[in-house]
């Protein structure tokens, strides 16, 4: 008897001290509201079916040229996202570009002798480009780099919140954002 | 060349405030070194033979011994919020968002701390050799506080740099030096060129205007300069005469 009035007690007591964690939980700041229109992050989208093919390619236009490298007489610059512009400087006058190099996500690389190093997402590539219009993959390690996060972008503030259906997340550019329902 | 080494504090890796479209930056090499020149966002960095990746927290190193099959040596714990690594002759800077972390790598295959120092802040740093540091901060990033400004620190006593001199400027990016001149890109305010004949008192002999500057590359009389839409190449002359050479923007 003396037991259940004691666990009769406890339990309504257990259910109300617990009861009262919520309300705490609950109160949130104020919800600023939904921006109009501000600077934020979006997600590039890729529809490729297979982001790890790593292949030479005719020279491409630079469209958001990345960093740039320089060894011996070749300026190499990434494509951001993309891949990598191979240009010979050696008359400065006269750059030649020969070649781009589509690696998804790109964004920086290293050079060594004829082995580029670069990243292709998140995974380091190993490329022989002893032809640079036909590199070949030597090796890959997966997973070394966190450089792109697919559910969120690298910065804080609004951004565009991802969409599946479009495509595979391969990085984050800052952009006008209109009503922006995600924020980091 | 030689002295030179410049590289870029990215704060992320995307077009991201602190490295707007990211950048560049040169590493030390000669002509009979086989590494060529890079940096950036800078989430790994070679030398000696071996290739350091950092990621939010670690430092990893790998062996090129066999450059085409690149052998992890081992990872370290280095701290929070790792942003950027590169090398200064046999040190790694391993920049995160609250301080600089200074490893030797006179035994390349093992990186050791030398020590730490906080409350530096930089988006790109160039050290002009062993008692001398450049390094830009820019407001409204993560890398510049509230700031924008060429900032000049004594860096004899690596672990505790102190800072000689602020020169205001209006949005600097990177940097790159060769003999007494220091060029630093100022965003679309073009270039800056200092003479540093005194390192701790930058004298602005040069602007140069019409492109959005993010980042240069200085070999010999060659300045490679990542400008926004692609890349140009300028000869540096005498008597400050930059003469552009030609511009890859498409």
């Amino acid at each position: 008897m003396k037991r259940t009035s004691l666990s009769a007690w406890l339990l309504p007591m257990l259910a109300i001290s617990l009861a009262a964690c919520y309300p705490r939980e609950r109160v949130e700041p104020q919800p600023e509201p939904i921006p109009a229109e501000i600077d934020g992050w979006a997600p590039v989208y890729s529809k490729d079916a297979d982001l790890t093919v790593i292949k030479s390619m005719p020279p491409q236009n630079i469209v958001k040229g990345g960093k740039i490298y320089i060894k011996g007489d070749t300026l190499y610059q990434v494509e951001s996202g993309k891949g990598i512009h191979v240009i010979l400087i050696k008359q400065p006058a006269n750059p030649q570009k020969v070649a781009f190099i589509s690696v998804t996500g790109a964004q920086e690389l290293a050079v060594k002798n004829a082995t580029l190093y670069t990243n292709n997402l998140n995974d380091l590539v190993v490329l022989d480009i002893t032809r640079v219009d036909s590199v070949k993959l030597a090796d890959r390690i997966s997973n070394v780099f966190k450089m792109v996060d697919a559910t969120r972008p690298p910065g804080t503030g609004y951004y565009e919140c991802v969409d599946k259906s479009k495509g595979t997340v391969v990085g984050w550019e800052q952009k006008l954002l209109k009503y922006p329902k995600c924020r980091n | 060349m030689k002295k030179l080494l410049f590289i870029i504090f990215s704060a992320s890796l995307f077009i991201t405030s602190c490295d707007k479209d990211s950048s560049t930056s040169a590493d030390k090499t000669t002509a009979s070194s086989n590494t060529g020149q890079g940096g950036s966002l800078a989430r790994f960095t070679t030398a000696a033979d071996h290739m350091y990746i950092v990621d939010d927290r670690k430092l990893y190193t790998y062996s090129l011994l066999d450059e085409k099959r690149p052998q992890l040596k081992g990872s370290i714990d280095v701290g929070f919020s790792i942003e950027t690594i590169y090398t200064y002759k046999d040190k790694l800077f391993i920049g995160s968002s609250s301080a600089m972390y200074i490893y030797s790598i006179s035994n390349p295959a093992q990186p050791t701390k030398l020590g730490q120092a906080t409350h530096v802040r930089a988006c790109d740093p160039v050290i002009a050799n062993d008692s001398i540091a450049y390094v830009t901060v820019r407001g409204g990033t993560r890398c510049g506080g509230t700031q924008n400004a060429l900032m000049v620190y004594d860096v004899k006593y690596i672990t505790q740099p102190l800072l000689r001199k602020t020169v205001n400027m209006e949005s600097p990016y990177g940097l790159g030096m060769t003999g007494n001149r220091l060029y630093v890109c100022n965003g679309s305010n073009g270039l800056n060129v200092y003479d540093i004949t005194d390192p701790i008192n930058p004298v602005l002999k040069k602007q140069l205007a019409g492109d959005t500057f993010y980042d240069v590359i200085i070999i010999d009389d060659l300045m490679v300069a990542m400008i926004e839409g692609g890349t140009a190449l300028y000869e540096l002359k005498a008597n400050d005469e930059i003469s552009l050479a030609a511009k890859i923007v498409n």
